[in-house]
């Protein structure tokens, strides 16, 4: 039994390692970047954390159920040009974006879904070719940046309410809907098949159903994602989910998720992606050079999920 | 008079080369408990999964109150009023004790939002009656993986009853548990007999089937021998219904082997066991000399993997030391053993003994490459494929190309590449551990002349078993294990199945079987 107690102090340990890199991160950026804390910074912050919080919850999901979505970045695009070829600068309009972009990002999930637990492929290759398919719609869709979001989306976006801002606002919802779908039956039939599906099954648990469910939540945190970013950026990029799909697996493992499934959840997944925000924060800030940015930010990456993974590598040796 | 609550028949299922079960049935009544008996690989766990709906037969019906049924999964079965408690164990580790027992069934308010409280009390309710188990307090809230083995099988009686089943299928369900939770258990089903439940009991230990069961059905080579009332049934007649007529097997000699591929390292060695003793293992003492073929017999799970495991450097020993020509086997280090000559052929071929996506010739090399290996370091490619392919013509492995994935060949051939990976290391002590479980019977035979071979060429050869024809065939003295001990040897000429049966089932020795 020693064995699970330490996978149990695994978790926690990985959870303070989660913290440890938060608060690491946060006294990086605020020494490097000028007035950090100011109300300005803070806000134009938390705007560029919430697009990778959404698909960060989103991707925790599908890796609980046993599976991973390499598909999700290309979601994000995906519903965020449709939205805003809907919505095309009209607030009248938005509403029905809204319902677009969602209905996207449900429609991807599902085929994703149906494609794993139907077919039966691996869900790394059967994402990976979807993702084509949706970033290929995108360009049909939109094939050069464009489109406008109303200003009034994108001034609530930055705006503050009772000196919190509003995007810190979206964060904090987010995590609440998670925590509302953790208390779902859907949600509890996600840890036991990404713990252990044969067992699930002998149950009564229905796999597949629920592998459809987790893959059809992912594309609905993907939907929320486009939204963020859209109110974020004010007009629309055929490839502005590109880089997101990796930083969202990141997160999740950040977060001390384990890629295995059935433990862990979107409380680390959020913070994770926190951290990688700040990370590409503390990269511009750092006046790292243009073409170095991408490689450190890469090497960064690594050593977050090293640490993060310090704790497993430590269960298995005492094992 | 009202049909049987439960008949089925003619029920087959094949695994790839194995035949599980070819036509086996049985028929109970409620308020019965009924066991289902057979040796090791009958097809029990096959027959119950198959009413429980985990594994979908080839053929065969189903009738429940005389209507015929179709089970084509577990959700069927449930509605059918069937609820099992699998040989291995449905439970999720990560999920709490509450919230396995209420899995799949899981009460909820509106829109599927779980209610935590209706949960808790469900599975306390179920857990209730095992509280003597638990020393009293329920772990409702604990997570199922942190409990001991004993405890996470009571886990699953409870989450069974749970699902207030009419017929409730208990396989090997009292295999890990101590004797105060077996009684509890016991109570718990002479309950459900009282209200008309039928209870599927299977139970390598005699002892509690005569005790708790009214009528025994017993398997044999996936087929039904016969039902029979235990009260005017006794051991011996039950062990010859499992056993059959099979004439006494004689064993080896060396004579009978074919042409034998050579393969081992010359020479003579000695392993000696002395009071091993390991998690799982208690005391145990044994020596095999080079030629030899020694066998593990006993009921599954006894020890024998432990064993071998020990020997191999990958078990954690508490006492006692394995010598290898006077000189003790490294304790706890596979690389170590395999160093000092030792390989262990694993019976879990799929998760242990291969890589089944990676080329045959890979698998082949890659325990023996540091033999090959220049200045430990470069692997020279014609080498390795010179070294693959003898190996290939030796054990007469059919193959398409060296090249291709393991996952290609047949279960036989494959197993036949995990046992040529080490052979090829040159072992001085070779440990088979369930070697020919699943291949076909053809590849069987060329397994048998290879471990012949083996013994011939002079390696020490233990071999654990689960299939008793193998163990007189092959066999030159059968170790007995029963709860990690040795409870019994059997030298040449007392080597039969019936006795093998017998002793498993610790019936007193000499018996007149
Ligand atoms: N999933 C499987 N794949 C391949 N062979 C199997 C599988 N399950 C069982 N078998 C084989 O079917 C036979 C019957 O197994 P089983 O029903 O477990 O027997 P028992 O419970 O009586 O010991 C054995 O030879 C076993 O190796
Ligand atoms: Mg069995």
């Amino acid at each position: 039994m020693t064995g699970v107690l330490d996978r149990v102090r695994g978790v926690q340990l990985s959870g303070l390692a989660t913290v440890a890199m938060l608060v690491v991160a946060v006294a990086v950026n605020a020494s490097l970047q000028p007035n950090f804390w100011d109300s300005y910074a803070l806000t134009s912050n938390f705007a560029t954390f919430v697009p990778l919080v959404a698909i960060a919850v989103g991707q925790t999901i599908v890796v609980l159920s046993g599976g991973l979505d390499l598909s999700l970045g290309a979601q994000v695009t995906l519903a965020s040009v449709v939205a805003v070829r809907i919505v095309d600068g009209s607030l009248d309009r938005y509403p029905l974006a809204v319902a677009a972009a969602l209905g996207v990002g449900l429609a991807c999930g599902a085929l994703n879904g149906l494609v794993v637990a139907l077919l039966r492929l691996q869900p790394i290759v059967a994402t990976f070719a979807t993702s084509f398919v949706y970033s290929g719609l995108a360009l049909v869709v939109l094939p050069t940046p464009g489109g406008s979001v109303p200003f009034e989306v994108t001034t609530a976006y930055r705006d503050s309410v009772l000196g919190v801002p509003v995007a810190l606002l979206l964060i904090v919802a987010l995590a609440l809907l998670w925590l509302v779908l953790r208390r779902h039956r859907v949600m509890r039939h996600v840890y036991a098949v990404g713990g252990d599906a044969d067992a699930a099954y002998a149950s009564l648990v229905p796999v597949a159903r629920t592998r459809v469910w987790a893959y059809v939540l992912g594309g609905l945190f993907a939907a929320l994602s486009a939204l963020a970013i859209l109110a974020n950026t004010g007009s629309g990029d055929p490839f502005v989910g590109n880089e997101l799909t990796l930083a969202s697996v990141a997160a999740v493992v950040i977060g001390g998720t384990a890629l295995a499934g059935g433990r862990g959840g979107a409380g680390g997944s959020v913070i994770g992606a926190i951290v990688l925000a700040l990370v590409a924060n503390i990269i511009f800030f750092a006046d790292v050079p243009t073409d170095y940015r991408q490689l450190v930010n890469g090497a960064v990456i690594i050593l977050a999920l090293a640490l993060a993974g310090i704790p497993a590598l430590q269960k298995r040796r005492a094992a | 008079m009202s049909p049987p609550l439960l008949e089925m028949s003619g029920v087959r299922k094949r695994y790839g080369g194995v035949q599980a079960l070819d036509g086996a049935g049985l028929t109970a009544v409620r308020g019965e408990v009924h066991a289902l008996l057979g040796p090791n690989g009958s097809g029990k766990s096959t027959l119950d999964k198959t009413l429980a709906g985990t594994v979908v037969p080839d053929a065969g019906t189903i009738r429940i109150d005389g209507a015929e049924a179709s089970v084509g999964g577990p959700r069927d079965a449930h509605a059918l009023g069937v609820a099992a408690v699998y040989q291995q164990l449905s439970v999720v580790g990560d999920l709490t004790v509450t919230q396995n027992i209420v899995l799949g069934l899981e009460p909820a308010r509106r829109f599927g939002f779980l209610d935590q409280r209706a949960a808790r009390d469900r599975a306390g309710a179920a857990l209730e009656r095992f509280a003597a188990a638990f020393a009293g307090r329920l772990p409702l809230d604990r997570p199922a993986g942190a409990l001991g083995p004993g405890e996470q099988q009571i886990v699953e009686v409870a989450k069974a009853l749970a699902r207030r089943p009419r017929i409730l299928v208990l396989d090997e369900a009292t295999a890990s548990l101590h004797k105060e939770q077996v009684d509890v258990l016991f109570d718990v089903v002479r309950e459900l007999r009282a209200d008309g439940v039928l209870v599927l009991f299977t139970s390598h230990r005699l002892d509690e089937v005569f005790a708790l069961c009214d009528r025994a059905t017993v398997l044999r080579n996936g087929r039904t021998v016969g039902t029979v009332e235990l009260a005017a049934t006794d051991e011996d007649e039950l062990v010859r219904l499992m056993v059959g007529d099979a004439p006494h097997q004689a064993p080896r000699t060396p004579s009978d082997a074919p042409a034998t591929p050579s393969v081992a390292a010359p020479g003579t060695s000695t392993l000696e066991v002395r009071g091993l003793s390991a998690d799982r293992l208690r005391d145990v003492s044994f020596t095999v000399r080079s030629g030899e073929v020694l066998g593990l017999g006993g009921l599954q799970g006894q020890g024998q993997s432990e064993l071998l495991l020990a020997l191999f450097g990958g078990a954690r020993v508490t006492a006692g030391e394995a010598v290898l020509d006077g000189r003790p086997l490294p304790r706890s280090s596979p690389a170590k053993a395999a160093r000092a000559g030792v390989a262990l052929v694993p019976g879990d071929r799929g998760r242990q003994g291969m890589f089944a996506v990676r080329p045959i010739q890979e698998n082949l090399s890659l325990a023996s490459m540091r033999r090959r290996a220049t200045g430990r370091l470069a692997l020279r490619a014609a080498a390795e494929r010179r070294a693959a392919t003898s190996m290939v013509e030796r054990l007469r492995i059919k193959i398409g190309s060296l090249a291709d994935p393991v996952s290609t060949l047949s279960g036989g051939n494959q197993q036949k590449v995990v046992i040529g990976k080490w052979l090829l290391d040159r072992p001085r002590v070779v440990l088979l551990d369930d070697p020919t479980k699943g291949v076909d019977v053809a590849a069987k035979e060329e397994i048998y002349a290879i471990i012949r071979g083996l013994a011939a060429d002079g390696a020490v050869v233990i071999l654990n078993s689960s299939d008793n024809r193998e163990l007189t065939e092959l066999s030159d003295r059968v170790l007995v294990l029963f709860e990690g001990a040795v409870a019994e040897e059997l030298g040449a000429d007392a080597i039969s199945e019936r006795r093998l049966v017998s002793s498993a089932l610790r019936l007193a020795p000499g018996e007149k079987l």
